[in-house]
């Protein structure tokens, strides 16, 4: 019975697949939705690829598991992947619905697949992976995810206990995940850019996970990744398998060291979160069996997306949209601290609102509280547009970070907020923007680029 | 004037650590924070409020026995008046025991005749309007329990959302100066007439704010807001 259901769960879901193509609805999860429907135990009974990896994390994921598709896919490997779909159950359902033919059988040898962490315990039942990655493990939304102790459990408890695990030696909520799972550990020797002391707010882990005393580092990158110890009990951070070392910011380069050799990488960006997604995927491809010299070729060839980050010159000015996730405080902060490191004088427009909770609850701003609001006061940013409808909350956090009242105006209207910027030439204007404000944040760049222009004409 | 905040490296979950610093900037006061080995402050200090923040699960179990050996100065603290606020899933501690999913029952310091009950599959997360003292109160709540028992009639009346459980409209608990809530993060920074009676209580004469009127501002949206009959208030 249980077979039968499970065939008209995946006929029926292939047959919805052309329907949503006429319609232009492909790229959803409907199919793997309705087969989960159907046949909830669905995953259960679909063929898979002989080699699966996953790809998990609070930061990153997206971008490591494109960028290990993408590396792999060079010499004609076909990779099932759902980076056009979704990474929870429903998305990896759709994704293999794509993979088999009507009669159940496998298509790819190897699948690629993100999952949300949250989803860990409705798909690793069945999609039983030889490998996942979990790039880093913060908190993200208080509301869904509560805080990363709580998702390392998810996922220690969802883990089968073939997959080897592939850490962040430098997050040591990640390194504590599945204990008892085999894995490799990478990790980012010490960089110029490294602290002594922390001055994020969030630090996920500051005490020892034996003793409770608080951990020192070698070296700090941020919040609570760097290489820690415990003073009192002599825990520390696991040596690195896949360690990456000498990193050149100049150059774009980074070497990428193992017991069976080395070789030096392109750089994709020159964020810090980018540069580990390059040691990430260096791991990942030598865990695989390939050639460091194999490897460099392809990471030669590799970009990165780039819908998180869009720099475009409009006029005398620089309109650069840069992603920060609504609700989750990492993600701003990182954000911020990017931007304020970049060179030149600055006018910032935060937009992060969450305007799917506005539309019919409030957005819990808790979050601001834990986000480095403080990274914003410097003195090559000029200018601080607060908008939509937590603007007011946004102008309160600013000023207790210390931004002088005079640089901070709020405009609730975000496409009139884009008038109100001073838009002096020569100046880079940065958007801030969340998930759910990418086609609002579309047209207030191009308004924004539209005053450029003019002015320069 | 000092504030001191117990266990930061442990007890921050949510932006909690900001109501300290908040009340700290507008009155001047020194900040003192106190790890999990150290012996907290107010014991032998002149200490006008002490603050203890929301945590992890296993975090509720350190800070228990952290606080354990110190929990009779702190009664004896808040029962002459001093004042002890504590905020998020740190009011389970106050409790008798917290009950997991699996039904194991932790014992916690059994300060309140309640006990919490866990369900770590359903994360409850709702907005909060409610009163105290004449005052409106404004907040969010995010958590995995509930706490039941003898809840009296907490600190904060509720007029919307869910309160120390679901069948009662008592918010919070209160013991003299220990005044206990679920409401999360910035929760005086939210609400500056409570920032301000907080600050009275602390011995401030003539209280004001740091950026008064941006709080006053921010306050005033969310009330009409959370006042608003046909807004969800359950996410």
């Amino acid at each position: 019975m249980s077979k039968l259901r499970f065939f008209i769960a995946l006929w029926l879901a292939k047959l919805s697949q052309p329907v949503l193509k006429i319609t232009k609805h492909n790229g959803t999860n409907f199919p793997g939705e309705l087969a989960l429907k159907i046949c909830p135990e669905f995953l259960k009974y679909i063929a898979k690829p002989k080699r699966i990896i996953t790809v998990t994390g609070t930061n990153g994921k997206t971008t490591v598991n494109n960028l290990i598709c993408d590396a792999l896919e060079m010499d004609g490997t076909r990779v099932l992947n759902n980076r056009a779909g979704s990474n929870i159950n429903s998305g990896v359902a759709t994704s293999l619905i794509n993979g088999v033919t009507i009669f159940n059988r496998e298509r790819f040898e190897t699948a690629v697949l993100e999952v949300d962490e949250r989803s860990s315990k409705k798909i690793y039942p069945f999609v039983q992976p030889d490998y996942t990655v979990i790039t880093n493990l913060f908190r993200d939304s208080i509301m869904r995810n509560a805080h990363p102790e709580f998702i390392a459990g998810i996922l220690s408890e969802s883990f089968p206990a073939k997959t080897k695990l592939i850490l962040n030696a430098d997050d040591l909520i990640s390194v504590g995940v599945a204990p008892q799972n085999p894995r490799a550990y990478y990790g980012i020797e010490r960089m110029d850019t490294d602290v002594a002391e922390c001055h994020n707010l969030i630090r996920d882990i500051r005490i020892c996970p034996e003793c409770s005393t608080e951990l020192k580092y070698d070296y700090l990158r941020y919040h609570h990744i760097g290489k820690a110890y415990c003073p009192k009990c002599g825990f520390k951070s696991p040596d690195y398998d896949y360690a990456g070392a000498e990193v050149d910011v100049k150059n774009m380069r980074i070497k990428v060291k193992d017991a069976r050799g080395e070789g030096t990488y392109k750089l994709l960006s020159d964020s810090v979160f980018n540069i580990y997604n390059v040691v990430t995927l260096v791991a990942v491809l030598r865990e695989l069996g390939f050639e460091h010299e194999e490897i460099e070729k392809r990471v030669e060839k590799l970009e990165i997306v780039k819908s998180r980050y869009n720099e475009e010159t409009a006029g005398k000015n620089r309109v650069i949209m840069q992603m920060a996730k609504d609700r989750n405080a990492l993600a701003c902060s990182r954000a911020f601290d990017y931007v304020q490191s970049r060179e030149g004088e600055k006018e910032l427009l935060l937009m992060m609102n969450n305007l799917n909770d506005e539309r019919g609850w409030s957005e819990n701003t808790c979050w601001l509280y834990d986000c480095d609001f403080e990274l914003l006061n410097r003195e090559n940013i000029l200018h601080i547009i607060c908008t939509g409808p937590r603007a007011l909350d946004y102008r309160l956090r600013l000023l207790l970070a210390g931004v002088p009242e005079e640089k901070i105006d709020c405009e609730k209207d975000e496409l009139t907020a884009a008038e109100k910027l001073w838009h002096k030439p020569g100046t880079d204007i940065y958007m801030f923007y969340g998930t759910d404000t990418v086609p609002l944040a579309m047209r207030v760049k191009a308004k924004i680029k539209a005053i450029c222009e003019e002015a320069a004409k | 004037m000092k504030i001191e905040i117990l266990y930061p490296e442990l007890c921050n979950l949510f932006g909690d650590l900001a109501n300290a610093e908040y009340l700290a900037r507008s009155c001047e006061a020194e900040l003192i924070r106190t790890s999990l080995s150290e012996k907290p402050h107010f014991i032998d200090n002149d200490i006008a409020l002490v603050c203890l923040g929301g945590t992890t699960e296993r975090g509720q179990l350190i800070a228990r026995d952290a606080l354990k050996p110190w929990l009779p100065e702190l009664l004896k603290r808040a029962d002459n008046g001093g004042l002890v606020l504590v905020t998020g899933n740190a009011v389970e501690l106050f409790g008798e025991y917290i009950e997991t999913d699996g039904g194991e029952k932790l014992p916690m310091l059994g300060v309140f005749r309640t006990h919490a009950k866990r369900d770590m599959m359903h994360r409850f997360n709702s907005l909060y309007l409610g009163e105290f003292e004449n005052m409106k109160i404004v907040g969010f709540k995010s958590q995995f329990s509930f706490s039941y028992g003898e809840t009296g009639e907490g600190l904060f009346k509720t007029i919307r959302g869910a309160a120390l459980n679901k069948e009662t409209s008592a918010e919070g608990l209160r013991r003299g100066g220990l005044l206990l809530t679920y409401l999360l993060g910035p929760l005086v920074i939210l609400n500056p007439p409570f920032a301000k009676w907080l600050l009275g209580e602390m011995g401030v004469e003539n209280p004001a704010l740091a950026f008064e009127k941006e709080a006053f501002a921010v306050y005033e949206t969310r009330l009409k807001e959370f006042s608003d009959p046909a807004r969800g208030f359950e996410y």
